[in-house]
């Protein structure tokens, strides 16, 4: 009778929790596909976000404004209309041999591929060129310049926004519904449009997504802390890692200490 | 530590010419640097002088004329010659450069800015690596400090570190881009007492620097450059009897 007040749209129908727990298994199948997508889509577009950072950056005249154009196309699409059009209007109407999972997972890696690209971009931007030069001034060669020195400084900055973008890519996974692909938002709507249980399908897929972002956002912060920047010797962290190799650098100073005492005569003071 | 013209030439710049736009920086610099030699350029910011040092380890590419170093040739060279060419890459392994803003890689720690170069360029293995990165650090003072990230060190720590980060190559000539203009001024003296250390040790070394006291210390041959040319060269008598009008006046405007 409570749930009757509390929730009046129910009139009909008492609130009955217990039909979520028993239809878990399609929930859990559509949130197994969701994170599937979302996985897949997010590590291509990131792979060819870096591709199109770098492209874009180039100093020839075609292939810098190509990429200029590529990111603004791809942003400009709605992405529930690009989805449609890369199954319906491209594989569908041409015959390729393109399941709709692909499809929806082609259209969401090249949106996201874009703005990834321009994610990539501003991090790399902020390192500044110093960083290059002296790279290149210890003799590493140009990629290795930017693979061990300006990538890894241009990764943390860009961790908390690709975060939000791994959020976003989750949520708008659900678009492929459209195509009928069933992941999530596909298998609550067709539990939903079966047993009119609308209320409890949609509260589960709402909750689903916030336990997946959720997740997420936990993830990034770790992220962040874990690479957090920590003097093992002097800090108290007490992580496995910390204490392996500040023991590592601990002994490290004792052999140069030692080495120190026996070879030099001429005595060299530390400054 | 007075080597002069005699020593070996480790490094020659000849008819160097750069332009960023229409702004011609370095207009027909020759340079000759002998083995052992402590140069020391000076002037009036804007010069070149920092441009000069960057195109000796061809940071800049020079428009025309040629550096030289052990045996090869970099840059356009000279009309009518034909020396052996050699790599940009492998002259930077040879090359020390300190800089005025450090540019250290933050985030690695002290140490690993020492040895990432030896262990990805010079492929040492980890341990061997680490050893010695910890040994130059050492030299520089810094044992204490292997584990801290450059932003837990201050300036004149930072520029140590950045030292050792360069000498731990073992290069043949170091060069020093103002190597104190960005520190506190109670952070210049352990600096320059690093590169002191290296002076005496018989490193060929081109310094650019407004620290007078060091430079007519350690400076065997000076340079002053003003609007991207040489003005006036010499040795340490440079300082106190400068010939020319222009360099006259700089002098005395910073002493």
């Amino acid at each position: 009778m409570n749930s009757f007040l509390v929730i009046p749209v129910l009139a009909q129908a008492r609130f009955r929790p217990e039909f979520i727990w028993d239809n878990r298994d399609i929930f859990l199948g559509g949130v197994r596909l969701t994170l599937f997508i979302a996985i897949i889509a997010f590590s291509l577009a990131t792979a060819m976000g870096l591709a199109v950072a770098l492209l874009r950056m180039s100093k020839s005249r075609i292939v810098g404004p190509i990429m200029g154009a590529y990111i603004n196309v791809f942003r400009a699409i709605p992405l529930l209309v690009f989805v449609l059009f890369v199954y319906y209007g491209i594989a569908i109407q041409f015959d390729l041999a393109i399941s709709a999972i692909q499809a929806g997972i082609l259209a969401l890696t090249l949106q996201y591929s874009a703005w990834l690209g321009e994610i990539f971009r501003s991090g790399i931007q902020a390192v500044s060129d110093g960083q290059r030069q002296a790279a290149l001034s210890v003799g590493m060669s140009r990629p290795q310049a930017f693979f061990r020195v300006v990538l890894p400084q241009a990764t943390r900055i860009v961790i908390p926004p690709m975060g939000n973008m791994f959020i976003g890519m989750i949520k708008d996974s659900s678009l492929v519904y459209i195509i009928g692909v069933p992941e999530l938002l596909r298998v609550s709507n067709l539990l939903a449009n079966t047993t009119f249980r609308y209320f409890e399908v949609y509260l589960a897929t709402v909750i689903s997504y916030l336990i997946l972002t959720t997740a997420v956002y936990f993830g990034v912060k770790y992220l962040e802390k874990r690479y957090a920047l920590v003097d093992v010797l002097t800090s108290r962290v007490r992580s496995p890692f910390a204490r392996r190799r500040s023991a590592q650098l601990l002994k490290l100073q004792e052999a140069v200490t030692t080495s120190r005492g026996s070879e030099s005569t001429s005595g060299r003071d530390s400054a | 530590m007075g080597r002069t013209k005699d020593a070996e030439p480790v490094v020659r710049l000849r008819n160097i010419h750069k332009s960023f736009g229409a702004n011609h920086v370095l207009k027909g610099i020759d340079l000759t640097v002998g083995q052992g030699q402590h140069v020391v350029i000076f002037g009036p910011s804007g010069s070149g002088k920092s441009t000069l040092l960057r195109t000796t380890n061809l940071l800049e590419a020079p428009d025309s004329g040629s550096v030289w170093f052990d045996g090869k040739e970099y840059g356009p060279g000279i009309e009518g010659e034909d020396l052996p060419r050699g790599k940009a890459r492998l002259l930077r392994e040879e090359i020390g450069m300190v800089f005025q803003q450090f540019n250290l890689f933050p985030h690695i720690t002290a140490l690993d800015n020492v040895a990432l170069a030896l262990r990805r360029v010079r492929k040492v293995k980890r341990d061997e690596a680490e050893y010695k990165a910890a040994t130059y650090l050492d030299r520089v003072g810094l044992l204490d400090k292997l584990g801290a990230y450059p932003s837990q060190l201050s300036g004149g720590q930072q520029q140590r570190v950045a030292i050792a980060r360069s000498l731990v190559m073992e290069p043949r000539v170091m060069l020093f881009d103002e190597p104190t203009s960005a520190l506190d001024p109670e952070l210049v003296g352990e600096v320059l007492a690093v590169m002191r250390d290296l002076a005496e040790s018989g490193m060929t070394m081109v310094v650019v620097t407004h620290e007078m006291g060091f430079a007519r210390e350690a400076g065997d041959l000076n340079i002053f450059m003003d609007e991207g040319v040489v003005v006036e060269t010499g040795g340490r008598e440079l300082y106190d009897g400068a010939r020319e009008p222009r360099t006259r006046a700089f002098l005395r405007a910073i002493l």
